[in-house]
């Protein structure tokens, strides 16, 4: 099980939204049942990122983050996810 | 249009746990995402009210007797409490103006997007509720609807104009290229953060003055925190207001549980919102993705995570709480929205450049501001609140310093209280003149862009 943690400004608007795709494209890939995916704020990374796998964050990031990061806003924009979507499960599978 | 209008006054009526189910079921078949999605996602926001409304309750019951003896004690005159930005986007969505300004705002885009008074494809529907509270205060000021739907109307095509002017700094300094964000609340302090950076520029010696921000993230990361700010706050609150220890620590948990709990409400009202907004950007986008440049209107939540923003919030976290204590004639408490300073400041980090010191100066005067803004706008934030069945707990007078403080809402509510035709035509005037400013801007750049291909 992978933990990914996804990060908004606020934990709860656009990383809702992100969340039900980001899931949905990695069920699309067969990652069914392989990822957890909790919810954060941005200026949490720098402490919770040593927990987890992935940070996908929606927004920019200026701390330091303790695992790999990918910039998820592709998302919100609903247009260019496949590459990161790519991203994301290169690192997942490592 | 009264005919129309006396409709959805009915299905409001019928109470926002009830009517917000119907409305977004409704819409989402319309849409086409599907009868069993919609009715999921109309409930699911349902549901979101309902749990806002027994945190906000549980905020009122202990937060109001707290601030009014504390008050008391010490003569500050603190009475009205601020619930926060999710209570005010329920109040919104639960108004008459609120039932129908999804449909209504995207009308508006298509119009200006036709007329290239845009260059913004707004899909953050979600946000549409900045424009229904100001046309739900209109309403309320004037006791007619269609005033309060032609105020929203008014305020979006005045945000979506600034929205397409900030752009480049969004690119800029927040490195999201091809993305605007006509933001009800983050956009409404562009142009004020222009004008004082513009007077901070002109004075001899301050316009020198530059420090690095950035740092201080650390020393006030705690600020940032809900579950300490809330259980702190309650217990410096408990105390001052003479409690005994057992009380003052109860408040000091309950109030972090407040805070805590919020944001997870408001995270099901959003949840249940996306398979319309969804939808609806869908559509929008299929329409006009063949035009010329285009922005996507997105949450300014997108830029929030700049350090420099985060940093100069969280200094203001404290600092907003001694102003509210300080200034005189200052009525509002501020507490759920503490943790929403950072909204505010996304649009003026680019303006000031990185500049901490000018970022910190604009944000004491716009909050000082603000909190008169709040005591002000809170004699009409209560009615529109008991009239979208909003549970206040104990507590006799509530407002905002997210979007009850917001400088554009005031102005438009004040305007129109003044007499809602002063009000409209002064809105109106500026709204087509900005709209005609920028489809100028729009033309010239297409024809340039056409010379060079």
């Amino acid at each position: 099980m992978k933990r990914i943690l996804l990060v908004c400004g606020s934990g709860i608007c656009t990383s809702t939204a992100v969340n039900q795709k980001v899931t949905k494209a990695l069920e699309d890939r067969g990652l069914k049942g392989q990822f957890q995916i909790t919810q954060g704020k941005a200026s949490e990374v720098a402490e919770k990122s040593k927990q987890f796998d992935l940070v996908i964050s929606t927004t920019v990031l200026g701390g330091e983050c303790h695992c790999p990061l990918v910039i998820g806003t592709a998302f919100l924009l609903g247009r260019g996810t496949e590459p990161i979507v790519d991203q994301i499960v290169e690192i997942l599978q490592k | 249009m009264s005919y129309f209008l006396g409709f959805f006054q009915y299905i409001s009526d019928l109470g926002a746990t009830v009517m917000m189910p119907i409305i977004i079921c409704i819409m989402g078949c319309i849409l086409g995402a599907g009868f069993g999605k919609s009715l999921r996602a109309g409930l699911t926001v349902g549901i979101g009210f309902i749990g806002l409304n027994l945190v906000t309750g549980l905020m009122g019951d202990n937060l109001a007797p707290a601030v009014t003896q504390m008050a008391e004690r010490f003569g500050l005159s603190l009475s009205v409490i601020d619930v926060g930005w999710p209570a005010a986007a329920q109040i919104a969505f639960a108004s008459t103006v609120g039932t129908i300004i999804i449909p209504v705002c995207l009308a508006v885009n298509i119009v200006m997007l036709l007329t290239n008074t845009t260059q913004t494809v707004d899909v953050d529907i979600w946000d549409y509720w900045h424009f229904a509270f100001t046309g739900a205060l209109v309403a309320v000021v004037t006791g007619n609807q269609v005033y309060g739907v032609i105020a929203a109307i008014l305020n979006m095509v005045i945000i979506m104009v600034l929205g397409d002017w900030t752009a480049g700094g969004v690119e800029e300094t927040l490195g999201l290229p091809g993305v605007s964000l006509p933001h009800g609340f983050t956009t409404a302090y562009a142009p004020i953060a222009m004008l004082f950076d513009w007077i901070l520029d002109k004075i001899p010696g301050v316009n020198k003055i530059s420090f690095d921000i950035e740092k201080m993230q650390k020393k006030f990361g705690v600020f940032g925190e809900p579950i300490l700010v809330g259980t702190v706050l309650g217990i410096v609150i408990g105390a001052v207001a003479g409690y005994d220890i057992p009380a003052i620590l109860q408040l000091g948990v309950n109030l972090g549980a407040v805070l805590v709990l919020i944001p997870k409400m408001a995270a099901l009202l959003m949840e249940g919102l996306i398979p319309v907004s969804d939808a609806a950007s869908e559509f929008i986008e299929k329409k006009f993705s063949n035009r010329g440049k285009i922005y996507i209107g997105l949450d300014s939540a997108v830029g929030v995570g700049h350090p420099m923003t985060l940093s100069v919030a969280l200094v203001l976290v404290p600092i907003t709480i001694f102003l509210a204590v300080l200034l005189p004639g200052n009525q509002v408490m501020p507490f759920a929205d503490l943790a929403v300073i950072p909204w505010m400041f996304v649009l003026i980090t680019p303006v000031v450049k990185g500049n901490g010191f000018r970022a910190l100066i604009i944000g004491i005067i716009t909050l000082a501001a603000g909190l008169y803004i709040a005591t002000d706008l809170s004699q009409w934030i209560t009615p529109a609140a008991q009239k979208a069945g909003f549970d206040m707990g104990s507590a006799t007078a509530i407002s905002s310093i997210c979007d009850g403080a917001n400088p554009l809402t005031w102005a438009i509510t004040r305007l129109n209280w003044i007499n809602p035709f002063v009000g409209i035509a002064v809105v109106g005037v500026i709204a087509v003149g900005l709209a005609l400013m920028n489809r100028k801007k729009i033309l010239k750049e297409a024809a340039e862009m056409h010379a060079a291909g």
